[in-house]
């Protein structure tokens, strides 16, 4: 492929795919971790009840559909919203609501997941800036998705 | 072999001497613990080694202990990788890392704190008054309790590795204690010795702290437990008040009267 010189985001790859059966992968029904409703960042309330206290999960759009184990090793028993950094609009809301979860739902953690892409950037960028603003102090982590679902870095910030 | 990974890695060095070189090649320092009674597995487990050095490094020390013999090793244990070179904490242990940075400088200064003793004028007993208040209530008080009555309760309080951190503290203790006595006597010979003692202690066990317990520690907790850990230690601090203040500007003005 020629050397592509645009967004790294809309950058065009195509996977050599594998499936789930080949060695060493579990096969068979997994059941969905997630344990609340709505998830999107503009409809959620961030002082719902299963925020209080919670360790919260922020994630790119575009996460769980790459982290084949999403579900098993990151949502487990975690608290989640998803946005998209690069396309949803009024983010300003976003930020109010992360200070909201800190100061007001006193959540326990925050972990903000997202894709190696640049743009994902912002999303940890927005978690960082409510953080500060926010009056409580909490253990914020990220982790960082290839575009082929492997775990690239995951640190507290 | 396998009765090995059960053994103390003390009764170990001591019946194969050269076992303490090979550890050394793994960057894994037994060989000046005062305890020792960590169990060989455990050791290799808390170091987080890549599977082949773990395999490479069980190999040699079967080579000491079975020379000559054909021994198999278990294969190693799968580990995450290690997401940086750089030594990365959670919050709560990078709390614990940083608050051993006031303790360091202190010990750093005790040598030159030995050497200038004077036990005499009330302001040389008020100097070595002041650097028992910063172990005694910063380093002991404030920064031992956070792990004794908080941090080690998430693990097994019988595990060697704790046992050994538990002893480290009582000891310091007892240098503490010793260290009052020989002030109230006014003697200086003793009084220095336990302040060299302790610093001696203290470096080891910081050293063991920042580089074996900590990361061991972060790569077994949860993310639900870092979160109380972070709380518990942040419910400490606002209820002691505490303020490092007062020790930091001790220090600062020692090391200006020595020269550091």
């Amino acid at each position: 492929m020629a050397d592509f010189q645009g967004c790294p985001g809309s950058h065009m790859l195509n996977f050599n795919t594998q499936t789930a059966n080949d060695a060493g992968q579990e096969v068979g029904k997994i059941s969905s971790q997630l344990g609340q409703w709505p998830i999107q960042m503009h409809l959620i309330s961030p002082l719902a009840p299963y925020y209080q206290n919670a360790d919260v999960l922020l994630t790119a759009d575009c996460v769980a559909y790459a982290l084949g184990d999403f579900h098993r090793e990151y949502l487990k028993d975690k608290s989640l919203a998803i946005a998209c950094p690069k396309l949803d609009s009024g983010q300003d809301t976003y930020t109010e609501k992360i200070k909201a979860w800190i100061d007001e739902a006193n959540i326990n953690t925050l972990t903000v997941l997202i894709m190696q892409v640049p743009c994902c950037m912002g999303l940890l960028g927005l978690a960082r800036e409510a953080a500060e603003k926010a009056k409580r102090k909490i253990p914020i982590k990220y982790v960082v998705v290839g575009v082929r679902g492997e775990v690239i870095r995951e640190e507290w910030v | 072999m396998e009765a090995f990974f059960t053994k103390g890695i003390k009764e170990i060095i001591d019946q194969y001497p050269d076992v303490e070189k090979i550890l050394d090649e793994y960057g894994i320092g037994c060989g000046p613990c005062s305890v020792g009674i960590c169990e060989l597995k455990d050791i290799v487990d808390i170091h987080n080694l890549p599977e082949d050095q773990e395999r490479e490094l069980m190999q040699k020390i079967a080579g000491i202990i079975y020379p000559g013999q054909d021994i198999k090793i278990p294969p190693g244990k799968k580990r995450a990788p290690a997401v940086s070179d750089e030594m990365k904490y959670s919050p709560p242990m990078k709390q614990l890392v940083e608050e051993h940075v006031l303790i360091k400088r202190w010990i750093a200064l005790i040598p030159a704190v030995v050497k200038n003793l004077d036990l005499e004028s009330g302001e040389g007993r008020q100097l070595i008054l002041d650097g028992i208040d910063l172990i005694r209530s910063y380093a002991d008080r404030y920064h031992h309790a956070k792990e004794e009555d908080i941090l080690f309760k998430y693990f097994d309080k019988d595990s060697e590795i704790l046992q050994v951190m538990y002893e480290d503290h009582t000891t310091g203790r007892g240098h503490v204690k010793a260290m009052l006595d020989a002030l109230e006597r006014r003697d200086a010979a003793t009084l220095g010795e336990h302040l060299l003692a302790y610093r001696d202690l203290l470096t080891g066990h910081i050293k063991k702290e920042d580089e074996i317990l900590y990361p061991w520690m972060d790569r077994n907790l949860s993310t639900t437990q870092v979160g109380e850990l972070f709380a518990k230690f942040s419910e400490v601090d606002e209820k002691m008040g505490f303020s490092p203040d007062k020790y930091l500007n001790f220090i600062e003005k020692l090391e200006k009267q020595f020269n550091r």
